[in-house]
């Protein structure tokens, strides 16, 4: 810190006029010291960006705090303001601001530069070289541009919205044409304290977990058993029994969801046969069915994503190194041994990624229970049913209910979970460790 | 009433033209007589083209073609020209609309037009200029009205009226159903006049042969079964569907209701607890498991279609099966419930059966370059002429009652039911999204609470039943208060 406020004292000190005009006139220290395309450029940047400010950026700097403040009335023909726009236009105006912030500390440097190039009697660096720097050393630098620039706009952006949106109170009755607002951390505070929310939150989260760690396990291990199983030289026809997964896999899940609906529902076959074997209808998915549903979801999730691990498992398993199973037969290990000692070790350094994405999607996975079980409301739970994950009861406060900023922190919350999870096992797995040991 | 509601709409809308000077459609305040909007002045847009949104079946029966082809024959000198907007039904008017994306004139059920007239999408319409001003009930045209500031407007015309309807087949009545089944000789069979009759003719049938059954509906769709509760004295929401603090799904004797719902239920099987049967329905019909269910007119078509597959089936020749299935099927209004709720009792003392419902209509966008010319557009689709079209071709019940008389049968009826208050037309207020999973949640309980053993029913006496009935409206009010 001091060293910083050392520089600045130096920087205030010795740099030349030119250079102290810089920071009021972009570009003014270029023009000084002969670089004049780089200087009308900087020039041409304040020069818009001050044309931006007048024109709305200030408008929409002030609309991100205020989220408007005149209702459109579209009866009596008042055009008034749309809070959610303000608001993505405010974050714009922000990014914006940053971008040219960027610049003008460049601007500054640069002619600081050039003034000290001077100064040493170093010939300055022309603006054609720097432009062919950047197809040589800072080729990087012209190819992420136009990247960083989209990241910015499709992907910061709106998420920086939803992140934001947590902090208002839109959604419920406040949709525009009524008017927004800034609410600070009072959604995050309802979703604990608030009676309603607090017990539903608790139970769906801690299923929520069991579901995203059960149904990873046991897709992984599925996944992994029918490649060995497959892989065996004694296996006939592997060909024709690898494409029955496939087949799995090619129908679209929510299609396989509905038939399974059907399949385990009070008129399905399932049903039907255990009444022409007299016995009595079954509720597999209904009101009462907590663990029969949960079990459902589970095995059918399997079956959806068993498949995927199994090709992926495939492709793996063909890369090993069969010496050290031979190596390790020799030495008397058996089939189990050479599974968790070989087999397993390789396949989690190799796939600990795809099980961590694996892991999220399923702690995410709206489509099992939506289909399997949707539209339904249980007691000792607010406007979710006991198979809910948090995404599909994020749904429900959030698409049916139009509780948009509980939603958004909801979602909030759910981020700060896998990510964290994520994270932590990730760092402690081989994958992050010993990432050039095992190749 | 009328008079009042003239008056309160005339009143708004000086209002709304005083308040429309200080803005910039000020220059279209100059006002004819009318009410609604202040920008329905009266004069025609020239060159324009109104893009409107009809109902897919409209579409695709060919109605809806006719209509613009008439409307742009009779508007082609004033240089107005109506095509299809070509958007998906569901649109987000409120979304779309203020950026050009959406339609000019709107055809949508009236809980989705309300939706959009509470944050003013849609503009309030001059009714009583409009031809069909009289023909229409005042219920339904209710259905369309929304407080603004303590004002009454209207923001929507009806066009046709959706109610649940009892479907049954004649040829899977008992052969002796004359002498057995027809107690006050009026040749009409009691089973479909009464669901104390239909109860018992259920039972008998089932027990003649396991495999079928006679009056066969999931309970699982609110919107078939809170008919059930209104019937009883229940309602949606308090101040004819306006006030949401009042849910009353228990009021009055609402748990007869589920008693009856409850009767039926034990008539069927498991099937009624998941929505099998309303899947089911039109092939067990046809193959004659079923003898009777509910469902809305609109799918007649599609169970006759199944009947005549049958009878095809079964060797008849195509006009043959055709001719027998339109004789066979029968479409018709509810049967009576009995004022106790019991269906086993002696007591002959019946009360209509309520039933949920909604009006379909035309809307104008708020956010229309033309409204004038939509006006006239929505004044020429409702008149006399182009709604008996409608009803001829698209088979709809007008909410008109000249054309409804006109075309007799299951519309008359429809109207009938509509003029005496027993369809209850979806409430107009956004709070009504609230009520269908807590809804289902209950008819689901209950349905499958009569397949439940002894020691474990939660639903054994009304009282329970009462108190069900209550949790439900507690989830709603719930649902709809916890987050405002």
């Amino acid at each position: 810190m001091k060293s910083k406020g050392k520089q600045w004292k130096n920087f205030i000190q010795h740099s030349s006029l030119a250079v102290k005009l810089s920071m009021v006139i972009m570009g003014a220290g270029h023009l000084r010291y002969g670089a004049i395309a780089k200087g009308l450029i900087y020039l041409m940047m304040e020069v818009s960006m001050v044309c931006y400010f007048i024109n709305r950026g200030w408008r929409d700097l002030k609309g991100f705090f205020t989220l408007g403040d005149q209702r459109t009335d579209a009866w009596a023909g008042i055009e008034g303001d749309n809070s959610i726009v303000m608001l993505i236009m405010g974050i714009f105006a922000w990014i914006v601001l940053a971008a040219f912030l960027y610049f003008y500390v460049q601007n500054i440097r640069g002619a600081y530069r050039m003034q000290k190039r001077r100064e040493q009697g170093l010939p300055q660096i022309t603006f054609r070289r720097e432009l062919s720097s950047l197809l040589d050393q800072k080729f990087y630098v012209l190819v992420l541009a136009l990247p960083v620039a989209g990241v910015c706009i499709f992907n910061v952006l709106p998420i920086l919205f939803m992140i934001l949106i947590a902090f208002t109170n839109y959604g419920g009755k406040v949709v525009p044409p009524e008017l927004v607002d800034w609410v600070g951390v009072d959604n995050f505070k309802k979703l604990l304290v608030l009676s309603k929310f607090a017990p539903t939150f608790g139970r769906i989260l801690s299923w929520n977990l069991l579901w995203a760690v059960l149904s990873t396990v046991l897709n992984y291990f599925a996944g992994l058993g029918l490649a060995l199983l497959l892989n065996k030289e004694c296996v006939k026809g592997k060909a024709f029994w690898r494409a029955f997964p496939i087949l799995a896999y090619a129908i679209p899940g929510f299609i396989t969801l509905l038939a399974f609906k059907f399949m385990f529902s009070y008129g399905g076959p399932i049903n039907q046969l255990i009444v022409a074997h007299g016995g009595k209808a079954f509720g597999f998915l209904d009101l009462d069915a907590r663990w029969s549903a949960r079990l459902i979801g589970l095995l059918v999730n399997c079956w959806i994503s068993v498949p995927s691990i199994m090709l992926l498992a495939t492709g793996h398993l063909s890369n090993r190194d069969m010496t050290l199973y031979e190596a390790a037969k020799m030495d008397g290990a058996g089939r189990w041994k050479q599974f968790w000692k070989l087999t397993m070790p390789y396949m989690i350094f190799a796939t600990t990624p795809v099980l961590l994405g694996q892991f999220i999607g399923n702690f995410n996975n709206f489509g099992i229970f939506y289909f399997l079980r949707g539209g339904l409301y249980m007691d000792g739970y607010f406007l979710a049913s006991d198979t809910d994950l948090l995404i599909n009861w994020l749904y429900n406060l959030s698409i049916d209910n139009n509780y948009y900023s509980i939603g958004a922190a909801i979602s909030l919350i759910i981020f700060l979970i896998t990510s964290t999870i994520s994270l932590l096992v990730y760092v402690k797995s081989p994958s992050y460790r010993e990432e050039d040991t095992f190749q | 009433m009328k008079k009042r509601i003239m008056a309160m709409v005339m009143l708004g809308c000086m209002v709304l033209t005083a308040t429309g000077c200080g803005s910039k459609s000020s220059a279209k305040t100059a006002k004819t007589a009318g009410t609604g909007a202040a920008v329905f002045n009266g004069k025609l847009e020239s060159n324009v083209k109104i893009r409107v949104l009809e109902n897919d079946t409209a579409i695709s029966k060919g109605y809806f073609k006719e209509l613009i082809d008439a409307f742009n024959e009779k508007y082609k000198d004033k240089g107005i020209e109506a095509v299809d907007a070509n958007m998906d039904q569901y649109l987000d008017l409120a979304n779309d609309g203020p950026y050009g994306y959406g339609p000019d004139v709107l055809y949508q059920a009236n809980d989705v037009i309300m939706k959009y007239a509470e944050g003013k999408h849609i503009l309030p319409l001059p009714v009583e200029e409009l031809d069909c001003y009289d023909q229409i009930p005042e219920t339904a045209w209710k259905a369309y009205q929304t407080k603004k500031e303590g004002k009454t407007y209207t923001c929507g015309v009806p066009v046709n009226v959706q109610a649940p309807q009892l479907y049954y087949r004649k040829d899977l009545l008992p052969k002796d159903w004359e002498s057995k089944w027809d107690q006050d000789g009026d040749k009409v069979p009691d089973m479909v006049q009464t669901w104390k009759s239909m109860y018992a003719f259920s039972k008998e049938r089932h027990k003649e042969d396991a495999k079928s059954y006679g009056y066969m509906k999931s309970l699982n769709d609110m919107y078939f079964s809170s008919g059930f509760l209104f019937s009883y004295g229940g309602y949606i929401f308090g101040k004819d569907n306006t006030d949401p603090s009042d849910i009353g799904f228990a009021e009055g004797n609402a748990e007869k209701g589920a008693w009856v719902l409850s009767q039926l239920a034990s008539v069927m099987n498991e099937d009624c607890i998941d929505d099998t049967i309303t899947t089911n329905a039109y092939s067990k019909l046809a193959d004659g498991t079923y003898f009777a269910t509910i469902s809305t007119p609109d799918v007649y078509s599609t169970f006759l279609g199944e009947l005549e597959k049958t009878y095809e089936a079964e060797g008849d020749t195509k006009d043959e099966a055709e001719k027998k299935a339109k004789d066979n099927l029968v479409m018709t209004t509810l049967p009576k419930l009995p004022e106790s709720g019991s269906l086993t009792d002696q007591s002959d003392k019946t009360i209509d059966s309520k039933s949920m419902g909604g009006v379909n209509g035309y809307a104008i966008s708020s956010y229309t370059k033309a409204p004038n010319a939509c006006l006239e557009f929505v004044k020429f689709a409702t008149d006399y002429k182009m709604i008996k079209k409608r009803a001829e071709m698209l088979g709809i019940a007008p909410a008109r009652e000249d054309t409804a008389k006109k075309m007799g049968g299951t519309s008359s009826q429809i109207y009938e039911n509509l003029d005496k208050g027993n369809i209850v037309l979806m409430p107009s207020i956004t709070e009504v999204a609230q009520i269908w999973t807590p809804g289902k949640t209950f008819f689901v309980d209950l349905a499958k609470d009569v397949f439940r053993t002894d020691n474990k029913k939660k639903y054994k006496d009304e009282g329970a039943m009462k108190k069900g009935l209550k949790d439900m409206c507690d989830q709603i009010r719930e649902a709809i208060t916890t987050l405002q």
